[in-house]
């Protein structure tokens, strides 16, 4: 034995190493024969029964896939059995095969070789019989290759052994590697075990004394006590214990085991004559799938939409089953170093990392965090590209994309084929649509019928991977294969196996629209509610009406009471402001009586949109729902307070809708925000979302986007967060990003305003757009007070930088800085109530007294500033008669005594009636001033009144509402009428360079139309005056007003006639209200009062009036006041990482920081 | 050196093109802030005859400063020192923007015809001025002779 022993050593390490090596088929049945023989002479009486001319242990080492069976008293398939059952001696050869294609079933290989059909089975295999099927799937496609559906095909003998069998069907189980373990043994004694002796592997149910598990809760659940015992033991051929697997090995062994995945036996190749406990035993295992782990129901499906995910307070046992399984699975084919051969493009590379994170960090949940070391990522083979993932730092869930990550992100969905097909329009759609809107409609009318284009291949599933089934075993021998199922795939993330092809589903009929702002995404969703209209053979799931349950609050129970479909009728969530431009633009883009809608507000109780929609009523059914966020969520909850009866609300979860869309889709980016659990319960057959910006600054933005779209399975959320989530918050970027892209690619379309067509065109050829940045100056007075505030705002700066306590000031700081940035636009907006009172409030916490005097001053301050203008506005024309007007009217006309330009600029006269420029004027008193000096007229020496200085205004004789040049026309000669206006100071620096560019626009481009953005509406209310003063008419749209109002002021603005005097509209805007969604395109100048932080919302708002449909150039000006604040934003937008954290919430801590070093700079 | 304004281009232009009598004001080529002067004494004053050089330089803030002027000639007058600086309202605290290079000029024409010894700079003219007029307008009419020879 000894010598044996020896000589076969260097044989069988080299076997345990060669797995699979093609190198040419040994001859192991000569070396293993005698060795078996050996062997069989020390054996018991079972080995003895079992000699046949082929001895069964050479079953074991040769039929790979049956090897074991002998000795598995489940499967009793034995030959002698088998010939006591047909009365007759059958070769092993026949044996062999007929085993093979019975499937291990012996009354049907009884009756097979009784009726011969046997005989029948497939063909001799190729030496490599899987590459055949392999073109074959990749060639067809087909998805369905079950083995049942072969059953019946022809069958063929095929009695040549040693170069393998095929099957007809996959037996009870099949061979997928072998591994090598060192075991240790538990018990002492001499010849308990040999080389090449035939192990089995056993999960005694013992309760297990010592957890050793993982985790390891003392809960009494069967999910703890598998946790707690994972030993596994081996027993020699005698079925005697010998030892147990190492516990690394045991652990996914045992949960393999367990959950019914593999089985496993094994030969020992290298063991002492004399084991002591704890010796180590080396084995070889090999391991076997079961059958059943791939048939349905094997395994039980995570549940879709299932909410929990790893980070839950309470892991099921289901997931915790779930967790072991996907552990176990990843680990088994890394030790038997069988690498997925085909795995979907992009997610392949970095998959099981994934997995062995997630549930590494769930282990950490588990543990409580007590130690933060990855215990699988140590393991190198577990990476397959061999970088390990550092441990996990504890972060906030959804961290921010930086801008650049974002583009890359968008590249791919953006990669758009010029060449994809268009389809035209109904004929009941009146509008002409440019080519890639057509493309776009034949997109989302392909994609709502669930058409797969024909030019892509079907792309396997993302979560799936194939695997080939190994045609050789450890010894180099073919294993038997099975006709048509050369591969296996696996789903790492549900632990599923199945036989079948995975083909990537898009359960969702709908997508993302995300073309860039102004390329027309409501009139390409017009020309699909238009061209793809609902049949009444689409089957409508119609819900059983049944009882509904309140516990289930406050989601809607999908099957509550009766939702009735709506089969003609497209629901439109928008903001508020867009209602009514998706009205108008519905109705432009249908011919007259084709296309009927209706904007639905909810409170308005008149309908009953059940009854009107339902599909009794559909001749008469509006086409078009459009309604707002707002209805919807109010809507919810009124649904949701009557315990989620849907039916008997009437509105709109009372609707299965054809086709549900959101514009402006980001409005739900926060999947926790009750809107967005609202708009998931709308229940509709096509799903769309709208929106420039799919993701604003968080990847989990795009899943509350899939979440709505109901896209499997990435809107189930424990998904999203093992494949994207947690690789991205662990600093891998480039693979979360590339799971992003895979996720979006099939779901979006996305083009862009700067897209070329491959002849160089521009998608939408838009007239160019300046901008420019106009520095300006405050005014002495102004900058007085910008700088008080800039001074106190820098010392509490500094003081709380000194104390430590910038991030408990931080609101102070901030609402100092707000008043900083108000103060460049006007000072009397830092009196804003609003402000004050957080200024109060800040003021109170820190220093009682010195705050109040400050107050004091700062008011002083800006009474200074205003006192001048208290009396307002004031016409004197009545007070002096013509003769001093036509005086002072005549003086204007010459030079400016002291500037000497003649005609004066914008004249102004003293109280003594002496003219020059304004400016002049204003800058002599000044300079007296700063020299301690009495003001005195320029000209009579007399002392000057500042308030008695007045602007002389020229009023134009086609003037509008001048009655007096109105009941006087064509009197040409009538010299110009003037009045004098009392010079407010009132005015700042930027109201004033905006009044002297609308006057000048007014000179060089009468008529032109402009919008003028602030983000503070008080601001707005101040230049309001100052357009009235200076006669240029002008409109209003903020949040502030409502819906109708809203469209009544964009409608207006639109269809504003040039006033007479030359003056184009002008359109005031809040920032925020009017920065999304709205057509300005009736303007071509756009003044941005006030930087904010992140240019990218200027130039959002700048896209209302440059978008399609502008047909000349635009022109932008931006007001920027020198040397102060809003110069140092400018830097900071540049800076991206700020762009990214401005746009969310202020409240996190973490921002906080990140904005202290932006303040920091603001303040130097 | 900046633009020059247009006030002061224009003032130039004007007094080159319609030149006071009895006064001139030429620009330097190379400082068009900097003019030299030449102010005719008046008839019937103690400098009839006499033609006296000026400096006169444009400061940046001007007009709202006025200019700064001086004698470079040598003169016996009351209310001009030996530096030749001028005491006079108009160049001081009543200086108005409205007033011009020509205005002055005519200011200080005047005040050679109309000295003012009772608000004098150079204090010992002033006094012989008081104390004996005739003699001061001796030695004011010698010194014009002397120095001022057209």
């Amino acid at each position: 034995m000894d010598s044996l022993d020896i000589d076969q050593r260097p044989a069988k390490k080299r076997r345990f190493f060669v797995e699979d090596s093609p190198e040419p088929e040994r001859t192991v049945f000569s070396t293993a024969s005698p060795h078996n023989d050996a062997l069989s002479t020390a054996n018991t009486t079972l080995h003895e029964k079992l000699l046949e001319p082929n001895s069964s242990q050479t079953d074991l080492s040769i039929h790979d896939g049956k090897d074991g069976m002998d000795v598995d008293a489940s499967k009793n398939f034995e030959k002698e059995t088998f010939e006591s059952f047909v009365g007759d001696k059958v070769a092993p050869a026949t044996f062999d095969k007929l085993r093979e294609v019975s499937g291990d079933n012996m009354e049907r290989a009884i009756n097979m070789y009784l009726d011969g059909s046997w005989a029948n089975v497939p063909a001799p295999p190729a030496p490599r019989p899987s590459s055949s099927s392999i073109m074959n799937v990749s060639n067809s496609g087909l998805p369905e290759r079950t083995c049942q559906q072969h059953r019946t095909e022809e069958r063929r003998l095929s009695d040549i052994m040693d170069t393998g069998s095929t099957l007809d069907r996959i037996p009870d189980y099949r061979y997928v590697g072998a591994f090598g373990v060192g075991a240790w043994a538990t018990r002492s004694g001499t010849g308990l075990i040999k080389m090449g002796e035939a192990i089995k592997i056993e999960r005694t149910k013992i309760k297990a004394p010592v957890k050793i598990g993982r985790g390891g809760k003392a809960t009494q659940t069967n999910a703890a006590r598998m946790r707690g015992d994972v030993i596994v033991r081996f027993t020699n051929s005698r079925g005697e214990e010998v030892g147990r697997l190492p516990k690394e090995t045991a652990n996914w062994v045992s949960t393999l085991m367990d959950q019914k995945v593999c089985r496993f036996d094994g030969v020992c190749f290298l063991a002492p004559e004399r084991v002591r406990v704890n010796d180590t035993i080396e084995l070889q295992l090999r391991c076997s799938l079961l059958r059943r782990a791939f048939e349905v129901g094997g395994f039980q499906k995570p549940e879709d939409n299932r909410t929990t995910g790893f980070f839950e307070e309470k892991e099921t046992s289901d997931e915790k089953n779930l967790r072991l399984r996907q552990v176990a699975m990843v680990k088994l084919f890394d030790e038997v170093n069988l690498h997925p051969t085909t795995v979907n493009d992009t997610t392949a590379r970095h998959k099981r990392q994934g997995i062995l994170q997630a549930a590494e960090i769930a282990e950490q949940y588990d543990k409580e965090k007590e130690s933060k070391n990855p215990k699988f990522s140590k393991d190198p083979k577990s990476t397959q590209d061999g970088s390990s993932t550092p441990p996990e730092d504890e972060e906030e869930e959804g961290k921010e994309l930086e801008q650049d990550q974002l583009d890359s992100l968008y590249k791919k969905a953006q990669s758009f084929d010029f060449d994809t097909p268009i389809r035209e329009p109904s004929d009941t759609f009146a509008m002409d649509l440019r080519k890639y809107q057509k493309q776009a409609l034949h997109w989302m009318v392909s994609k709502e019928k669930d058409e797969k284009s024909d030019d892509k291949e079907v792309s396997m599933h993302p979560l799936w991977e194939e695997y080939t089934w190994p045609t050789k075993d450890m010894d180099d021998k073919n294993v038997p294969s099975v006709t048509n199922q050369s591969s296996f795939y696996v789903n790492p993330y549900s632990g599923e196996l199945s036989l079948d092809f995975p083909v990537q589903e898009q359960h969702c009929l709908g997508g993302i629209l995300a073309d860039e702002m102004g390329l027309g995404k409501t009139i390409e969703m017009l020309s699909l509610m238009h061209s793809f209209i609902g049949t009444s053979d689409i089957s409508t799931q119609a819900s059983q009406p049944g009882p509904s349950s309140v516990a289930n609050l406050p989601r809607l129970p999908k099957n509550s009471s009766a939702v009735a479909p709506a089969p003609s009728t497209t629901l439109v969530v928008a903001p508020m402001s867009l209602l009514a431009q998706w009205e108008s633009e519905a109705v432009k883009a249908s011919k007259p009586g084709t296309f009927k809608a209706m904007v639905y507000y909810g409170s308005e109780k008149a309908a009953n949109l059940q009854n009107l929609c339902c599909e009794a009523n559909a001749a008469s059914a509006p086409n078009l729902i459009i309604t707002s966020y707002g209805v919807v969520l109010s809507e919810f909850n009124q649904v949701a307070a009557r315990g989620g009866d849907r039916g008997s609300h009437g509105g709109l979860f009372s609707l299965d809708f054809f086709r549900v869309i959101l514009d402006e889709a980001h409005f739900i980016k926060n999947r926790q925000s009750k809107t967005a659990k609202a708009c998931y319960e709308l229940n509709a057959q096509h799903r769309w979302v709208l929106t420039g910006t799919p993701i604003v600054n968080r990847l989990e933005d795009l899943f509350s986007l899939v979440r709505f779209l109901r896209v499997e399975p990435w809107s189930n959320f424990s998904f999203w967060k093992t494949f994207i989530t947690v690789p991205f918050e662990s600093k891998d970027f480039l693979r979360a990003l590339d799971v992003v892209q895979t996720v979006l690619e099939p779901l979006v379309m996305r083009r862009t305003k700067d897209m070329k067509t491959p002849d160089g065109e521009a998608l939408v050829p838009l007239p160019p757009r300046t901008i420019e940045i106009e520095e300006l100056e405050l005014s002495k007075q102004e900058r007085e007070v910008y700088d008080y505030i800039f001074t106190r705002a820098k010392r509490t700066f500094n003081a709380t930088m000194e104390a430590g306590t910038l991030l408990k000031s931080y609101t102070t700081i901030f609402a100092q800085i707000l008043r900083l940035r108000q103060s460049c636009c006007h000072p009397v907006l830092t009196r804003n109530k609003a402000i004050a009172a957080e200024e109060e409030e800040a003021a109170a916490a820190s220093d009682v007294a010195n705050g109040l005097a400050d107050d004091m001053d700062l008011q002083e301050l800006i009474e200074r500033f205003t006192s001048d203008s208290d009396s307002g506005e004031q016409d004197i024309t009545n007070k002096f008669g013509a003769h001093v007007l036509q005086e002072i009217q005549s003086q204007a006309n010459n030079e400016c005594p002291i500037c000497a330009e003649e005609p004066m600029i914008e004249p102004a006269v003293t109280g003594c009636w002496h003219s020059a420029c304004k400016k002049c004027l204003l800058d002599y008193i000044e300079h007296q001033k700063e020299k301690h000096a009495l003001p005195l007229c320029f000209n009579c020496r007399e002392p000057i009144n500042q308030r008695d200085i007045f602007e002389v205004i020229h009023h134009d004789n086609d003037d509008e509402d001048d009655l007096y040049s109105a009941t006087q026309p064509g009197q040409a000669s009538t010299p110009p009428r003037i009045t004098l206006r009392r010079i407010g100071s009132s005015s700042s620096a930027k109201i004033a360079a905006l009044i002297s560019h609308l006057k000048a626009l007014r000179v060089n481009n009468p008529g032109t139309k402009s919008v003028v953005f602030s983000q503070f509406t008080s601001f707005l209310d101040l230049i309001s005056p100052a357009l009235t003063q200076a006669n240029i008419p002008f409109l209003r749209f903020d949040g502030a007003m409502s819906q109708k109002a809203r469209a009544a002021v964009l409608l207006e603005f639109a269809a504003s006639q040039t006033k007479k005097n030359g003056h184009g509209t002008v359109l005031l805007l809040s920032l925020r209200a009017g920065g999304v969604g709205l057509n300005l395109t009736a303007a071509k100048r756009v003044f941005m009062m006030d930087p904010w932080w992140s240019f990218a919302v200027e130039a959002q708002a700048i896209d209302r009036v440059h978008r399609m449909g502008q047909e000349s150039e635009v022109k932008v000006v931006r007001f920027v006041i020198g040397g102060s604040i809003e110069g140092r934003m400018l830097k900071i937008q540049e800076r991206k990482k700020f762009i990214a954290s401005s746009l969310g919430m202020m409240s996190e801590e973490e921002k906080k920081m990140q904005r202290i070093e932006d303040i920091k700079d603001l303040l130097s | 050196m900046a633009a020059l304004p247009k006030r002061i281009i224009k003032e130039t232009e004007r007094l080159m093109a319609e030149p006071v009598p009895g006064i001139s004001a030429v620009p330097h080529e190379d400082n068009l802030r900097y003019f030299d002067v030449k102010i005719h004494g008046p008839s019937q004053s103690p400098y009839e005859a006499g033609i006296f050089k000026l400096e006169l330089f444009l400061p940046d803030d001007y007009p709202m400063t006025p200019p700064k002027i001086r004698f470079l000639t040598k003169i016996y007058h009351p209310n001009i020192d030996k530096l030749g600086r001028i005491c006079l309202d108009v160049l001081k605290s009543n200086w108005s923007p409205a007033l011009q290079i020509r205005t002055i000029l005519l200011s200080i024409q005047a005040l050679l015809g109309a000295p003012n010894p009772d608000d004098p700079l150079a204090n010992d003219v002033a006094q012989r001025w008081k104390e004996d007029e005739p003699a001061a307008i001796q030695t004011a009419r010698e010194w014009t002779r002397q120095y001022a020879k057209a």
